[in-house]
């Protein structure tokens, strides 16, 4: 149940960080400076990368689940419960396809949204 | 923002106040504190003047499921200016929005009980008994008297309680979620309460639209979940209509026959008389019964056309105004039209409803009543606020000039 702001990882230490898994996500912005690592972010993008997948097979195990305890005995707290699961993660899968629809498309448009001030991301206007 | 003084005596200069809460069963303690700010004074006599940046403006939200109004927060955070967004830096699947006025609270945080939790004792994330109403209470109060407060998260995707993140109180903080109306002490809190009233067969096919491409849902599945849910929602959710200063009710459309698509809705904004600083919108007389149709000679529509009541009633015992809208919109100049003939908006121009619905023309609802009355409702609070902040930044000055 650790969330990774628990982990305690500091910033000293950027390059122990598992960059191939993040290269897919950010990594040619972010390698020429990576002294400009959050390091609790990199870590939180990565483990949202492999959840996304997972929400859907939850979906689908928690309704089986709710048919079977609901099999037994239909007005049941149990079975309640088990629905109101159900409802609960059906509700996060639709909001996860919302947001993969949304924005993460593009990585540069997301780091610069954060970072405006790079130079990656400087706009000439006029 | 008006900064609010107030002048203190000397005592308890120095102090370091330190409030914990009831530690609850599965979230670790909550530990906030404050230090008073002092500026000493060259004044004869011995007061110490200090000033809190600012008391903060609680709306409440209550609908079903989750806290997936995020489209009502985004209307109403975008009215004030700036994205909402989730805290940076912090855990991902914090439910928390914040922008430059706003913050935006779930209540699901305040869950006692986690995933497996309730279904070990099986009750619904509906039922009281599954929410910590005490701490819910508790940070709301200090986040209203401007006090930072650890939140516990609560995480969707896990079904467990995270660890808390830090809250600093906003200019204006709304709680969204299941029971915001709930505890007595929670809507004492209030200074505006909404409750989004979905009627049963809307959101049978809203449920439907949403869960049909999920691998494992079927018709009879999303049918089983809302039946199992209703005992409950209606038991525990649905009596806070009641308290709210304003309802969205949304149900099947009148204007055909037949129709269970839900892709039309029929949206009446029901708003409480006497609320204070909240003044209800209405349609060219206040307190008489209209129906109007704008379609016409000087608007043409398409099928099926845009329908308007507005009348005066009564909702459980209180004096309300309804104000009705039936259709969807298709054009711009459409919205503009209905934009000007309905009266005490609370626009700042001209035009200024219609401006914000195209802003999100691409959020769910921005053709018919539900964006057009979130918008209205956002308008509203915008409204109230400031009339808020005016009030409480003269009673002081007037207090001090005595």
């Amino acid at each position: 149940m650790t969330t990774i702001a628990a982990t305690g990882l500091n910033v000293a230490t950027p390059r122990a960080f598992v960059q191939p898994v993040v290269a897919r996500l950010s990594a040619p912005v972010r390698l020429n400076y990576p002294w400009k690592f959050s390091s609790m972010k990199r870590m939180v993008m990565s483990v949202k990368a492999t959840s996304e997948g997972g929400i859907s097979d939850k979906v689908e195990k928690s309704i089986q689940e709710a048919k079977e305890t609901c099999a037994d005995d239909p007005v049941s707290g149990e079975c309640v419960a088990a629905w109101d699961e159900v409802e609960e993660l059906s509700a996060a899968a639709s909001h996860a396809r919302d947001k993969k629809k949304a924005g993460g498309s593009d990585p540069l448009e997301e780091y610069c949204s954060d970072n405006p001030e790079t130079d990656e991301c400087r706009t000439y206007d006029n | 923002m008006a900064a609010v003084s107030t002048i203190y005596s000397t005592q308890a200069l120095n102090s370091t106040h330190f409030l914990t809460s009831s530690p609850s069963s599965s979230t670790s303690k909550q530990v906030f504190f404050y230090r008073r700010h002092q500026s000493q004074t060259n004044r004869r006599f011995n007061t110490i003047i200090t000033c809190a940046a600012q008391q903060t403006v609680v709306i409440g939200l209550a609908a079903d499921s989750g806290c997936g109004k995020s489209t009502f927060m985004r209307r109403l955070t975008s009215v004030f200016g700036g994205a909402a967004e989730p805290p940076k830096g912090g855990n991902p699947d914090s439910n928390t929005l914040i922008s430059d006025m706003t913050t935006v609270i779930c209540l699901d945080d305040y869950h006692s009980l986690d995933r497996t939790g309730r279904k070990e004792k099986g009750v619904t994330a509906l039922d009281p008994r599954a929410n910590d109403f005490d701490l819910m209470y508790e940070q709301v109060k200090a986040l209203k008297s401007g006090i930072a407060v650890e939140k516990p998260i609560y995480n969707h995707v896990t079904g467990l309680l995270d660890a808390p993140e830090l809250i600093q109180p906003p200019k204006i903080l709304v709680i969204e979620g299941l029971h915001p109306m709930f505890d007595e002490r929670v809507r004492e809190l209030l200074d505006f309460s909404i409750y989004l009233d979905i009627s049963n067969e809307v959101k049978f096919a809203w449920k439907i639209q949403r869960d049909m491409a999920e691998r494992g849902h079927s018709l009879e599945s999303i049918k089983a979940s809302i039946e199992a849910r209703k005992p409950d929602f209606d038991a525990f959710i649905d009596p806070q209509k009641q308290y709210a200063d304003a309802v969205i009710e949304v149900l099947p459309t009148q204007l055909i026959p037949d129709d269970n698509e839900g892709k039309v809705l029929r949206v009446r904004l029901i708003m409480k008389e006497g609320v204070k600083y909240f003044s209800p919108v209405y349609l060219f007389d206040e307190g008489s019964t209209i129906s109007w149709i704008p379609c016409g000679r000087k608007l043409t529509c398409s099928y099926p056309g845009i329908k308007f009541n507005y009348e005066p009633d009564t909702y459980f015992d209180h004096e309300v105004s309804v104000l009705e809208m039936d259709g969807q919109f298709d054009r711009l100049d459409e919205l503009i039209y209905v934009e000007s003939h309905l009266s005490n908006l609370s626009t700042k121009f001209y035009g200024e409803v219609t401006q914000q619905m195209l802003k999100h023309a691409d959020f769910p609802g921005s053709n018919n009543g539900t964006g057009l009355f979130q918008t209205i409702v956002g308008l509203k609070i915008r409204d109230l606020y400031e009339q808020l902040i005016a009030n409480r930044a003269t009673v002081p000055a007037e207090a001090a000039k005595a």
